[in-house]
């Protein structure tokens, strides 16, 4: 068990004494928390960067569907981490895995599909646009797209996004062109053109992190398939694991310990952050001083390690003088249909996804629907999980269910729609009264419930998507069921909201919480609203905005 | 033959082998061979695949028997050819033992059905295909027959490293290559000429 720390430090080239204070420790190895450490780094300052999870290594990485979708391979395991559910703040929460991570070095990009959409505009600014919503806390970003955009096209240059700027005159402005062309067309990003043109809706070459071409030493997509829920074998899907976390250690100013598990940010008297406690590989207690704390743990695990670090100065939580912390959770939701198609697609082959339509970005305010979002066509799952997932129109075993289930792996796809979702203040992570984990540590619950105008938007969306497969061309379409509470999810927003208003919000908009002034914290947490279905690259754009600003204080003795 | 080297002879038939693809990898970055190769493995499954476990011979019966209505094997190969049986029998030591008493239960409780319809000298396994395909509709909605059916499922179609999906019969039935990689055009829809003749252009 020892060897893990002697790997951490051959990686690293260095370690860090525990009980002198690093410039900066960061929780989470994900692509914000490797995103600054990349970009503190580079400027010059020393970062310790810790992960709950194990380092996953080009050996430790298969075409393991079972490990990936059935027993938690490489993402959070409940054994380890069990959480539990309810839909509102009255009720017992039973318990049940709702929220969905890897727990891993490069966190969930380690498995992610690599769409890498940006927001627009609107992204920003729902509330001023459309006005509130009752039963949401709706509220604009305190940032801009321009504001943001620089750090959009240095994310793009830094991992290689593949793409093409469209011909849609809605999409926002961008200072510079895609550094890589778009990945090569599959099945699915044949049958959704088809599709679009024949609606007359707007379509182009997905944004995709996901190499087409060799970028920074690391070879294009060979095309294998096993994408969404799989670690890439080949480097060439640009999950933080491949990307930022090389990067930060290559500065040999970035120690990073895996098997480190975050129990408390500590503060003192003054209220300013000194350093966090953690579990190391055998379970031992560690205290690595810091002069800052950047929180980087997932928009679930971030409020529950606030509300854990809890004192006689903070007793509600940490930076939670607002009450917000853990509230507006949000995920994304959607729309979808399935089509069987005359010919084989194979579209188990390739990146999952290729071409995308945002005809439905932002929606005519005539509809009466709030929000909006976008399209791709896929098949999200390998062979087991697609045929087991397999609609029940028809014989669910025996020899024509056999023939069945290779007809549909070779010759359906879906069309799978994005949305927002709306932040519902008692939609909430928080800290179950009962049930711990495996370190004796407060399990995590979860209160949630959709609430009624994104039912109306899934639907709608629904509704488009048996539109879209029907213009493709296919022979049979069967709407998608809309799944709701509790289905496992995996963006995890909202959860300490960026503000300018202490009262309202937990950070402000350089992502230092209003209550400790060493304290900066950036992930999915971070978002005032949801967007419109693909958050990562807005995380990372995020993360490189806000290493520039706390660079900056630091330099200035602001911190 | 540990798990890993199983998997990893079971691929070589491959264009690139697992093994010459992973060196080739880790080859690009120095951090990463370094990780790489201090990776642990925090769990594995498999070794001999037609050694019970957990089953005792008649639930094994049982259980084959079940599979192989799922899954028959007609045509193409079913659940027999690909060792459900044993996938199943090991995953309910592993990362399914929480579904051990269901299996037991269901077990017992088809043995009894059975038994009480055809006299208590038959088991499932004894009955004709037809016998069998009546008790399962009748069970068709019960917890024990859905995870019966992702078992069989997943026996089918996991890396045969788990015990099922020898030689990869499930993958090759429902049209999964065992390759590491694919090059377009992947199937018809995007080969060049039918873009053509469906969008006018090649995207």
């Amino acid at each position: 068990m020892t060897h893990q720390r002697e790997t951490t430090a051959a990686q690293a080239g260095r370690t860090f004494p525990t009980d002198t204070a690093v410039d900066f420790v960061i929780i989470g190895s994900g692509v914000a928390g490797a995103s600054m450490a990349r970009e503190l780094t580079r400027k010059g300052y020393d970062v310790v960067m810790l992960e709950q999870g194990r380092n996953v290594g080009p050996d430790d990485m298969e075409h393991d569907e079972l490990g990936a979708f059935r027993w938690p391979r490489w993402t959070n395991d409940a054994a380890l981490s069990p959480q539990t559910f309810r839909t509102t703040p009255d009720a017992k929460a039973e318990r049940r895995q709702f929220v969905r991570y890897a727990r891993a070095v490069g966190g969930t990009t380690l498995h992610f599909t690599g769409n890498y959409w940006r927001f627009r505009p609107i992204d920003f600014r729902e509330y001023s646009t459309h006005g509130g919503v009752a039963g949401a806390a709706l509220a604009d970003w305190p940032i801009t797209y321009e504001e943001l955009e620089p750090y959009y096209t240095a994310v793009e240059y830094a991992v290689g996004v593949s793409g093409e700027v469209g011909n849609d005159p809605r999409e926002p402005m961008r200072s510079r062109p895609y550094p890589l062309p778009p990945l090569t067309v599959t099945g699915p990003g044949v049958l959704l053109e088809i599709g679009a043109k024949k609606l007359g809706w707007a379509s182009k070459a997905a944004p995709m992190a996901i190499l087409s071409r060799e970028h920074n030493g690391r070879q294009p997509c060979h095309n294998c398939g096993f994408c969404l829920g799989f670690p890439c074998e080949w480097g060439a899907k640009s999950g933080a694991n491949w990307t930022m976390v090389p990067d930060a250690l290559a500065s040999g100013r970035c120690e990073l310990r895996t098997h480190s598990y975050v129990r408390k940010i500590e503060t003192d008297d003054a209220g300013r952050a000194t350093g966090v406690i953690y579990f190391d590989t055998d379970r031992k207690e560690v205290f690595q001083k810091a002069k800052a704390v950047v929180l980087c743990a997932n928009g679930a695990e971030t409020p529950r390690l606030l509300l854990m670090s809890k004192s006689n100065r903070f007793p509600d939580g940490l930076a939670n003088s607002s009450g917000v912390v853990g509230r507006h959770f949000m995920f994304n939701g959607g729309g979808s249909a399935s089509g069987e198609f005359e010919h084989e697609v194979h579209a188990h082959k390739g990146p999952v996804v290729t071409r995308i339509s945002q005809e439905h970005y932002e929606l005519d305010p005539k509809l009466g629907l709030y929000g909006g979002g976008g399209f791709d066509f896929r098949i999200a799952n390998p062979a087991l999980m697609r045929t087991n997932g397999m609609p029940e129109n028809g014989p669910m075993w025996g020899s024509d269910f056999k023939k069945r289930m290779r007809t549909w792996f070779l010759n359906s796809v879906d069309a799978s729609g994005h949305t927002t979702s709306l932040p519902v203040p008692t939609n909430a992570v928080s800290l179950d009264p009962e049930l711990k984990d495996a370190w004796g540590l407060p399990a995590m619950r979860v209160t949630f419930q959709e609430h009624a105008e994104d039912l109306k938007l899934y639907k709608y969306f629904q509704e488009r998507a048996v539109e879209f497969m029907a213009a493709a061309g296919a022979k049979r379409v069967i709407p998608t069921p809309i799944r709701t509470a509790p289905r496992q999810t995996v963006h995890l927003l909202g959860t300490a909201r960026m503000g300018n208003d202490p009262t309202s919000s937990v950070v402000d908009k350089y992502h230092r919480a209003h209550d400790v002034k060493n304290l900066f914290i950036v992930d999915g947490s971070s978002f005032v609203t949801s967007g419109r279905g693909q958050p990562t690259m807005t995380i990372h754009a995020l993360a490189f905005r806000a290493a520039d600003h706390i660079a900056e204080f630091a330099r200035k003795g602001e911190i | 033959m540990d798990d890993q080297a199983q998997a990893d002879a079971s691929i070589d038939a491959a264009p690139v082998s697992r093994r010459e693809f992973v060196a080739g990898v880790a080859a690009l970055s120095a951090v990463w061979l370094v990780a790489g190769a201090a990776c642990t493995r925090e769990s594995s499954w498999g070794g001999d695949s037609t050694k019970l476990v957990h089953f005792s011979p008649a639930q094994a019966a049982q259980v084959d028997a079940i599979s192989a209505r799922i899954l028959p094997s007609d045509d193409t190969p079913g659940a027999r050819e690909a060792g459900v049986v044993y996938f199943i029998d090991q995953s309910l030591t592993g990362f399914a033992k929480d579904q051990a008493p269901l299996f037991a239960e269901g077990l017992k409780s088809l043995g009894e059905t059975v038994a009480k319809k055809h006299g208590s000298a038959a088991t499932f396994a004894s009955l004709t295909a037809a016998q069998q395909d009546a008790v399962l509709r009748d069970i068709e909605k019960t917890p024990f027959f859905g995870a019966m059916r992702f078992a069989t499922l997943a026996g089918f179609l996991s890396l045969p490293k788990y015990g099922g999906n020898k030689d990869y019969v499930g993958w090759k039935m429902i049209g999964q290559e065992v390759v590491m990689e694919h090059k377009a055009p992947f199937g018809w829809y995007d080969r060049p000429e039918n873009q053509m003749a469906l969008l006018g252009k090649v995207l």
